[in-house]
């Protein structure tokens, strides 16, 4: 047999259930003992809070005054307080406000468009048959009509390559171990 | 000719009908859930300076007794939760009444103590859920209204006190 679990008879004990669910837990009961006694230490458990019902015997009258003059107290400490805070004059402070809001909310979108702005690309190199001269891993290379040549360095890691803006490309190294200078100029005509 | 009401003084009128009409009761619901007089004299001061400091939502008296009872509870379970602590009065703490006995004092003392320790074991708002319902007798959805939160979420928080001081009660008898 399957007992309910402790919070169902919790509820069950203090009429908390709702109507299928206590229909279901009292078939179970009905026919289970264990979960009968369960069910009782639970209703005793809310019977044990009972005295907290009680308010201890106080003079409600002389409570009920002292409150009242604190409760008064406190408003009037409020609105001195609530007086001093609003002495700056309220239009000027909320249009203030307002601009200040509406700059910001300005200057969120204009940062966000200039952040999702399209970043030009390089133009991919069209291979139309002009000639093109690059740098590669090994050389220098003059690419032209799906034909190549390659000026190949030796110690490509030390190698310094320039381009020039008239169409040239340089390459310029110096061998560690003889010392030699080399500099290589290719010019695209 | 008639004659001109001045706004403050209506004003004034005004709030000290509001809590003439509402302080015993949110004075109980609040010394429900923390437990002493001290604190709910102090807390039941707080909620009502709360609740006329917003007095534009106090025009309709239904709905203003409802918001009034939410700020009190809130109130004590902030209370609670800052405080970490349920304390009912000592005995010498106590206010004489010429009703009572020492005798009942004293029983009344220790009955409230041992409620007390069972009742730390449970949370703020598992508390006030449990006051709320056993206590005050209000409905789950009242209950629900009060803590602002689901009846589900009620039942869930009745369940656990219920089973928390059960087991407490079951391990140390009064």
């Amino acid at each position: 047999m399957t007992h309910p679990d402790p919070s169902t008879l919790a509820l069950y004990a203090g009429q908390d259930l709702g109507w299928f669910a206590r229909w279901r837990t009292a078939r179970h009961l009905a026919r289970c003992r264990e979960c009968r006694d369960e069910v009782q230490a639970f209703a005793s458990v809310s019977d044990a809070l009972i005295p907290l019902n009680e308010l201890p015997p106080i003079s409600w009258s002389r409570l009920a005054a002292e409150m009242r003059a604190n409760i008064r107290l406190g408003l009037a400490a409020g609105e001195c307080v609530r007086a001093e805070e609003t002495g700056r004059p309220p239009g000027w402070w909320s249009g203030a406000r307002a601009l200040t809001a509406l700059a910001s909310m300005i200057a969120l979108v204009a940062a966000g468009l200039f952040l999702q702005r399209p970043v030009p690309q390089a133009p991919p190199v069209a291979d139309n048959g002009s000639a093109v001269l690059r740098a590669t891993a090994n050389g220098i290379e003059l690419r032209e009509g799906g034909e190549s040549l390659s000026l190949l360095h030796v110690r490509t890691a030390d190698v310094t390559y320039s381009a020039g803006a008239q169409g040239s490309m340089r390459a310029g190294y110096v061998d560690s171990e003889t010392g030699n200078v080399t500099i290589n100029d290719v010019y695209v005509q | 000719m008639s004659e001109a009401v001045d706004p403050g003084l209506e004003l004034l009128e005004r709030q000290n009908r509001f809590v003439s009409d509402h302080l015993r009761r949110i004075f109980v619901q609040i010394y429900r859930i923390v437990g002493n007089v001290a604190d709910a004299q102090d807390l039941t001061q707080e909620a009502f300076i709360k609740a006329l400091q917003r007095q534009q939502q106090l025009k309709d008296e239904q709905k203003a007794a409802h918001w009034l009872s939410r700020i009190a509870t809130n109130t004590a379970i902030d209370f609670l939760r800052r405080n970490g602590r349920v304390a009912y009065c000592e005995i010498d703490a106590a206010p004489e009444s010429p009703d009572e006995s020492p005798e009942d004092l004293l029983l009344r003392s220790e009955q409230h103590s041992y409620l007390e320790d069972g009742l730390r074991l449970l949370t703020a708002r598992e508390r006030a859920a449990l006051m709320l319902r056993d206590v005050e007798g209000l409905p789950a959805e009242e209950v629900a209204r009060r803590l602002d939160c689901s009846k589900a979420t009620v039942r869930s928080h009745i369940a656990n006190a219920r089973i928390k001081l059960r087991r407490y009660m079951e391990k140390r008898k009064p």
